[in-house]
């Protein structure tokens, strides 16, 4: 149905995307994701050519629309799009606004455009607004009317282009739920969006659009459930991760302190969490340099990975040398550290590998 | 009572006798026939210059750039006088004629800019919406952006044909006898200049109420439909 061979965009010295090759089937609802700036929006401008390509075909129910000699109004008819703004026309009514298109272009006739106009607004709830103007209408029913305005034509394909950014939380719901029911009637759609949980639970499949390209696809089960590569895990998961090298004894680690106080302070996390953070690393750190002596080279990497979503904290702590779990010599009492990272912490695992011990501890 | 009294007689003598009426009407029928033709011309001018200002091609933009900033910039009474005594010096062209021609250039150069503002002022993304829907380029213009230019320019255009009316009462430097010059004439022969031009005035804001009714009529058209 929707097709790209690789699509090459770029504006000036900007490469938006490189070489990005996508296939969406007939009926199928492809949710796009990815940072703000990663093209989500250049991907669909291009695919309905409001935007030229530098290189690459567009594939619309078979036909390249990158030629010169198709003829892109009549494409453009069986391609609908909604916008984030959703750019109502704002010098007619509602109803005018649903019927323009199928009375100028198609040349249905005036009765019978009106009659289906209100079909689609009774689906999308708004009957009561047919004679409204955009500007009376709140964002979530405007977007519901640009929806409907969009089905008038009755496409093959819709393109949603965050169709819910512009709305406060209020309103995303009652615009997602026409999504969802337009998913459910198996219209073929794309649509890129930020809300995740929707993603998850309308799209078959997610494309995961970043480095300039397809990064990461597939079902929306593995793409969220599992996904394999860092970038997607990290935006799925919301992570924000700290990272921190150790080379000698005589770090400063009042200076570390700081930096991870810092870190923590600019994602909220809370005031006990971070003693605690600091605490168990602290902890960790003295365990380990003290366990080699110091006739040894120092080698100690650990991330702190915060994760939004969830609000939970991964420390994950590698250090070279001889296998050392300390968490191994139970019984010892005199290893206060220890005692007081088991307390803090959710779980911890040791695993050691090549000379080096890793530890994940979750708080 | 004598005030009174006065008004009746300066009304009698500058209007009813030697038929003052008629030269007031006929005087009238002058600025009226300028107004219109300069507005009706003017906006042709206007939509012309506009489009070359907002075309792809760069020369086109350049020269109708300078043209505007030509006739924006200078007086309209000036141009009146340079195509009057220079441009069509040896010509038998009616006075009037050429009075129409400057100033339909001069609210041209105004009316395109206005043109331009309300153009800009459309939000493009709307357009495109339509595009998308499958409307071509021209069409698309037609049925969104026009309609939605003309209502943000609509006040504008009031105000600058308002702004016409009334500099065409500076025709007389070219020997036309307008409104002004009519009711200037009556006062000098009647001795009584300030019965005379307070008419006149009268006149001009008889009209620019008639104007601006019109306009509000045009809009209740719209909404009624």
């Amino acid at each position: 149905m929707i097709q790209t061979v690789n699509l090459c965009k770029s504006f000036g010295d900007l490469i938006i995307f490189k070489d990005l090759n996508i296939t969406v089937q007939k009926g199928e609802c492809v949710a796009v994701i990815g940072p703000s700036g990663a093209g989500k929006s250049v991907l669909f401008r291009t695919i309905a050519m409001l935007e030229k390509p530098d290189s690459g075909q567009v594939f619309i129910n078979g036909t390249d629309i990158t030629q010169k000699d198709v003829n892109i109004n009549k494409v453009r008819e069986k391609l609908g799009m909604v916008y984030q703004g959703f750019h109502l026309f704002s010098h007619l009514n509602v109803l005018d606004n649903i019927t323009l298109a199928p009375v100028k272009v198609s040349g249905m006739n005036k009765t019978e455009a009106r009659k289906k106009a209100m079909e689609l607004l009774s689906m999308v709830g708004l009957t009561e607004k047919a004679t409204s103007y955009p500007h009376q209408l709140s964002g979530g029913q405007q977007q519901r009317v640009a929806i409907a305005r969009s089905l008038a034509m009755d496409p093959d394909i819709i393109l949603f282009d965050e169709p819910t950014s512009a709305l406060d939380p209020s309103m995303t719901g009652e615009v997602l739920a026409i999504i969802r029911k337009l998913a459910r009637s198996g219209l073929t759609m794309m649509i890129s969006t930020h809300e995740m949980r929707f993603a998850q639970d309308v799209a078959s499949r997610v494309f995961y659009i970043d480095e300039k390209s397809v990064y990461e696809q597939g079902t929306a089960q593995e793409i969220f459930q599992n996904p394999q590569r860092e970038k997607t895990r990290m935006f799925i998961r919301k992570l924000k991760v700290f990272s921190y090298s150790i080379t000698s004894h005589g770090f400063d680690m009042v200076a570390m302190n700081v930096q991870i106080e810092l870190f923590c302070q600019k994602y909220n996390i809370e005031s006990k969490k971070i003693n605690h953070i600091q605490l168990v690393l602290e902890e960790l750190i003295l365990e380990v340099s003290g366990e080699g002596e110091s006739n040894r080279q120092l080698k100690i990497d650990y991330t702190i990975e915060h994760s939004e979503e969830r609000g939970e904290i991964l420390i994950s702590f590698n250090y070279e040398g001889d296998f050392f779990n300390p968490f191994g010599s139970e019984g010892e009492g005199d290893h206060l550290g220890i005692v007081l990272i088991t307390g803090i912490a959710k779980n911890f695992d040791h695993a050691y590998k090549d000379g080096q011990n890793t530890i994940n501890i979750n708080i | 009572m004598e005030f009174l009294e006065s008004i009746v007689n300066s009304f009698t003598n500058n209007l009813i006798l030697n038929n003052g009426w008629l030269v007031v009407l006929k005087g009238l029928w002058v600025t009226l026939l300028i107004t219109s033709s300069g507005l009706f011309f003017g906006t042709v001018i206007g939509a012309i210059l506009c489009s070359s200002r907002l075309s792809s091609i760069g020369l086109l933009r350049v020269t109708a750039k300078t043209v505007i900033a030509f006739l924006r910039g200078s007086p309209v009474l000036l141009l009146l006088m340079v195509f009057y005594y220079v441009v069509f010096a040896n010509s038998r062209i009616d006075a009037v004629y050429i009075a129409v021609i400057a100033f339909a250039l001069n609210s041209g150069a105004h009316i395109a800019e206005i043109m331009r503002s309300a153009l800009s002022a459309v939000d493009k993304k709307q357009l495109e919406a339509a595009r998308m829907l499958g409307f071509s380029k021209i069409r698309a213009f037609m049925a969104i952006t026009l309609p939605q230019a003309g209502r943000i320019a609509r006040p504008v255009y009031q105000n600058a044909t308002i702004n016409l009316l009334q500099w065409t009462s500076v025709v007389g430097y070219v020997t036309i006898t307008d409104l002004t010059r009519t009711v200037n004439n009556i006062g000098a022969r009647t001795g009584d200049p300030f019965f005379a031009l307070f008419f006149g005035i009268l006149i001009y804001l008889g009209i620019s109420y008639l104007v601006n009714f019109m306009f509000t009529l045009k809009i209740r058209k719209r909404k009624a439909l």
